[in-house]
């Protein structure tokens, strides 16, 4: 029983310079953040970048006042935050479900993968005109042109989790008197979960964009249509201002997801004793 | 602790059959004939080692009996029914010792309990009981990943004995262990066998550990063609696995089945 403890010594030992480690690396990050703004507004300052070009951090900074001070951003940016959730949870839905069907069914997915994956090899956003012309120019076909990207993110990354699931713990299961259903919620999901919740993480990235690009196209609110107009007036400085909050954005959601994920997948994380 | 009359002292000879193999053949294949005309009939509460050389079959006949393989002749019966994946009276241990590694110890002791259907409360109960029998009680929030191999294999046993199955079918679990951690393994075996009163066929190619543990010891022909020989093993129970080493009857009977195994693989 000693060979646990000595190595559970070993993992606080890990654990505790992680930690230390950590302040370090927030101070390294600000660091190059000041450093990255300084040196930009500093060519811009000294002739050696066209504020007409590249704006400055300044500019940026005015920039976003001026869309907060507006009310114009919030109107745009409740839009795109419908779109981007709706397309998520459905590109989230359906992946997950067609994958767990095409895992089950060798035939089905023999019969459909030539199509899914020429669907998939599709420039979807060259597609984005054509969905305008179906859904109309409201939040249905931006929905529609990011859950066609979000889609077969999930659908790729759920079916690669569901592969290779360990057999020796599907027979002891069986072995045990395990329904099929109980396979799948015992061995088969939590099995394929790190696979589920690094697609997620890219599927947000992607239909995120999916929305944007699509809002670009045409649309009557959204983010993207800030961006076309304010691209249109060659207004640098707002341009790069809606990119940060669209970033922001995409980094929250994304950090809810980090929340979940640390949670469900508490038992794969720093769980070995050899560090790295 | 589950106090229970010890088996092994008793007449096993007027015990009722608890496993019967018929003349059973067994194909891999069209071509490949893995077992023939292999006979065994094991009785209630006997704990049976089955040895022989390296690809003679006797995973596939533990695998008979456990309903995973098809005859292709003869019959084989646990319980007097023939056996199926998934018995609620039949539990396999594996080789590698299939934790899940998403539950702690707890979780994984509690899992065959939880197919088995019983209620949140006993199962908890159940489950602690067991892992105390088995020395993990202060790793019960452990997973899997962070221990020893000994220590995952005894929470396999552990989920194992929590079901209180009546036929144990075991394929080479400790194989993959050191022979310190062995008798560690065995001594705990055995102190879980001798309370459950179940019959246990198991799979070795360890010729000690098949002494030590089994009344006994089947050797198995190498071309799969049943058994060669068989030998009793009246060494007095409870046994400890340490003791035994220093025991000239121990040595006696090794030299025997050492012999007995060598004539196997002619």
């Amino acid at each position: 029983m000693s060979d646990a403890i000595t190595s559970e010594t070993g993992l606080d030992a890990a654990s505790r310079t992680a930690s230390g480690h950590s302040l370090a690396i927030l101070l390294a990050r600000a660091l190059f953040l000041v450093a990255f703004l300084a040196l930009w507004q500093l060519a811009v300052a000294f002739g050696y970048a066209d504020p007409a070009f590249v704006s400055s951090p300044e500019g940026v900074a005015r920039a976003l006042l001026a869309l907060a001070g507006t009310g114009d951003l919030y109107a745009n940016l409740i839009t795109t935050l419908i779109e981007i959730v709706l397309s998520f949870l459905l590109s989230v839905t359906l992946g997950i479900a067609s994958a767990l069907i095409l895992d089950r069914s060798d035939w089905l997915n023999r019969i459909l993968s030539p199509f899914l994956t020429a669907f998939n090899s599709m420039p979807r956003i060259a597609l984005g005109p054509l969905f305008i012309l179906w859904f109309g120019i409201g939040i249905a076909s931006k929905v529609v042109l990011a859950t066609s990207i979000g889609y077969f993110i999930m659908l790729l990354s759920t079916l690669g989790g569901l592969k290779n699931v360990d057999r020796d713990l599907l027979l002891m299961s069986r072995l045990f008197g395990a329904s099929e259903l109980r396979l799948f919620r015992d061995i088969r999901l939590p099995w394929a979960l790190p696979g589920i919740f690094a697609g997620l993480r890219l599927t947000l990235i992607y239909c995120s964009a999916g929305a944007v690009i699509g809002e670009m196209i045409a649309a009557q609110s959204g983010l993207g249509v800030l961006v076309e107009a304010f691209s249109g007036r060659f207004d640098v400085a707002s341009v790069m201002a809606l990119m940060l909050v669209i970033a922001f954005v995409v980094m929250t959601l994304t950090a809810l997801m980090d929340l979940a994920e640390r949670h469900l997948l508490r038992w794969s994380k720093g769980s070995t004793n050899v560090p790295g | 602790m589950v106090s229970a009359p010890l088996v092994a002292d008793k007449a096993k000879g007027s015990a009722p059959v608890e496993i019967a193999v018929r003349d059973v053949a067994v194909n891999f294949g069209p071509r490949l004939r893995a077992l023939s005309g292999v006979n065994l009939t094991i009785r209630a509460c006997e704990f049976v080692a089955l040895i022989g050389a390296s690809g003679c079959g006797k995973t596939t006949l533990l695998n008979v009996m456990a309903g995973l393989v098809p005859i292709a002749a003869g019959s084989v019966n646990v319980c007097k029914t023939p056996p199926r994946a998934g018995r609620r009276d039949i539990c396999y241990i594996l080789a590698r010792d299939a934790l899940l590694p998403w539950r702690s110890v707890l979780g994984n002791v509690e899992y065959g309990l939880e197919v088995s259907g019983l209620a949140r409360e006993e199962r908890r109960q159940r489950a602690l009981a067991y892992l105390d029998r088995v020395g993990l009680q202060d790793y019960r929030d452990f997973y899997p990943s962070r221990l020893s191999q000994g220590m995952r294999q005894r929470t396999s046993l552990a989920r194992a004995f929590a079901v209180a199955r009546s036929v144990y079918l075991m394929d080479e679990p400790f194989s993959a262990l050191d022979s310190q951690t062995k008798l560690i393994l065995h001594n705990q075996l055995l102190d879980l066998w001798e309370s459950s009163g179940a019959t246990v066929v198991f799979v070795t190619h360890d010729i000690g550990e098949a002494i030590t543990l089994a009344d006994r010891v089947v050797v198995l022909s190498r071309l799969g063609t049943g058994i060669t020989d068989e030998i009793e093993i009246d060494l007095a129970r409870p046994r400890s696995a340490e003791a035994l080493q220093a025991d000239p009857r121990y040595h006696d009977l090794y030299r025997r089945t050492w012999t007995s195994l060598r004539e196997s693989m002619k």
